[in-house]
């Protein structure tokens, strides 16, 4: 699990341009939205696609992604429950 | 007729905030003349930068240093002018497209819109005003300018915030290349005019200008009148159309003492700026800008922070040399610039 946070971290650095945010200064379980890294409704979109990219996963229902998505950690329990199931 | 109050100008010379006019003048050797960029930081909240291209960078960054020469609250209107819009967001979308249309992400998506430039500043701004941009190839920044003079006439704005912005991609200056237009190799810029390599200098550059309805102690110049000639007939009716502009200005060919030519470094399109100018107005000074800044859709603008400056400093740098000599008088400044022939565009400035 460690290094999927890991991976996530820098995936997400990367695709959201934080350029000041080291992997560091990601905490796995500060929500990503609204305080923590402060990030967007822009942002989620970017993290569909890089859910959907990077791990073949697509978010059926919107309304899952609120859970999903909440911090670094919540998102990499989803992939590892999603690679179990396929 | 209004003033030019403000400039805000980034460009691939020395022209940030606290240079002076164009000294010491900066050289490159390059495929075409990259633009000297500010910290960005200094003008953008890095959370809202970190997802905006160069081009958007560029264009805020012009637009705040603008406004805090202008000495203004906030514009009543903002427009731009853009040739080309968001190359490099346009570019990543395509290549995302060409590959798997699936994985797109939004953000180079939706600023690839033109009118990205213009709502970024105003947002950036919290200007709830008019918010306009004009995409007409080389008629771009004219037609803003032409928009803003009209909100200065109709009194619906007293300080319009007006500019024109282009930015240029190795990938994008790689396929016009195979038109013809560009040089196919790196020259040095201050070379453009003996080069032997066919082919214009690519350029590219964000230049915003306060254009107010009155006269202040920030005052540059005069922005006079702003005219657009399409596909003209010949070299003759391109000469008519020069002299009937100045006259409707109430000037005579004598009275302009300067011409600010949009020579590029490709042979043809220098014969007609050459041939027009000779036609037109045989006695004025005139000199050649393009071995600065580069050839871009809107490089108008350039041009118009350099007559602006010209006739605030009465000075002109040494890097512009005038031909046959320099003027005596520097009242009435005439900018005459085409786009292979077919957008030609005339400004007058006055002092």
């Amino acid at each position: 699990m460690d290094e999927l946070i890991n991976k996530l971290k820098k995936e997400v650095i990367t695709q959201l341009n934080l350029e000041d945010i080291s992997v560091d200064d990601i905490n796995p379980d500060a929500p990503l939205f609204g305080e923590g890294l402060g990030l967007d409704s822009i942002d989620a979109l970017e993290l569909i696609v890089l859910l959907e990219k990077n791990y073949g996963i697509k978010i059926e229902d919107p309304k899952d992604g609120k859970k999903i998505f909440y911090s670094i950690r919540t998102m990499a329990e989803y992939i590892t429950e999603h690679q179990k199931k396929a | 007729m209004a003033y030019i109050n403000g400039i805000g100008i980034i460009s691939p010379q020395n022209t940030l905030p606290g240079s002076d006019f164009l000294e010491p003048v900066v050289e490159h050797t390059s495929e075409f003349l990259k633009s000297i960029e500010p910290v960005y930081k200094s003008y953008i909240d890095p959370m809202a930068s970190r997802r905006m291209s160069r081009l958007i960078k560029m264009g805020i960054s012009s637009a705040k240093i603008c406004v805090q020469d202008a000495g203004i609250e906030m514009p009543d209107a903002i427009i731009t002018g853009t040739g080309l819009g968001s190359v490099e967001d346009t570019e990543k979308i395509l290549g995302e497209l060409s590959k798997e249309e699936k994985f797109l992400n939004p953000t180079p998506f939706i600023q690839s819109t033109y009118n990205t430039i213009s709502s970024q500043i105003a947002i950036n701004l919290k200007c709830h005003q008019y918010n306009s941009t004009y995409v007409h190839r080389c008629f771009s920044l004219e037609s803003c300018l032409i928009d803003a003079l009209l909100q200065i006439e109709e009194g619906t704005a007293v300080n319009v915030l007006a500019g024109g912005i282009d930015e240029m991609t190795l990938n994008h200056l790689s396929i016009i290349r195979r038109l013809g237009l560009w040089k196919r190799e790196a020259i040095r810029n201050l070379d453009l005019w003996s080069s032997k390599v066919p082919g214009a200098l690519a350029g590219e550059g964000a230049a915003y200008f306060i254009i107010s309805e009155e006269r202040t102690d920030k005052t540059y110049a005069c922005l006079a009148a702003v005219e657009t000639l399409y596909k003209p007939e010949s070299t003759d009716k391109t000469a008519e159309t020069v002299v009937r502009f100045i006259s409707e200005n109430g000037l005579k060919p004598e009275d302009v003492d300067l011409v600010l030519m949009g020579n590029n470094g490709n042979e043809e399109h220098d014969r007609i700026c050459n041939d027009v100018i000779e036609h037109a107005l045989p006695s004025a000074s005139h000199m050649v800008y393009k071995h600065l800044c580069g050839e871009y859709h809107t490089v108008s603008g350039f041009a118009l922070y350099l007559a602006a400056n010209i006739l605030r400093k009465q000075f002109i740098p040494s890097s512009l040399p005038c031909l046959p000599k320099s003027p005596g008088k520097l009242q009435n400044i005439l900018i005459h610039n085409h786009f292979w022939n077919t957008d030609h565009s005339f400004i007058l400035v006055r002092r």
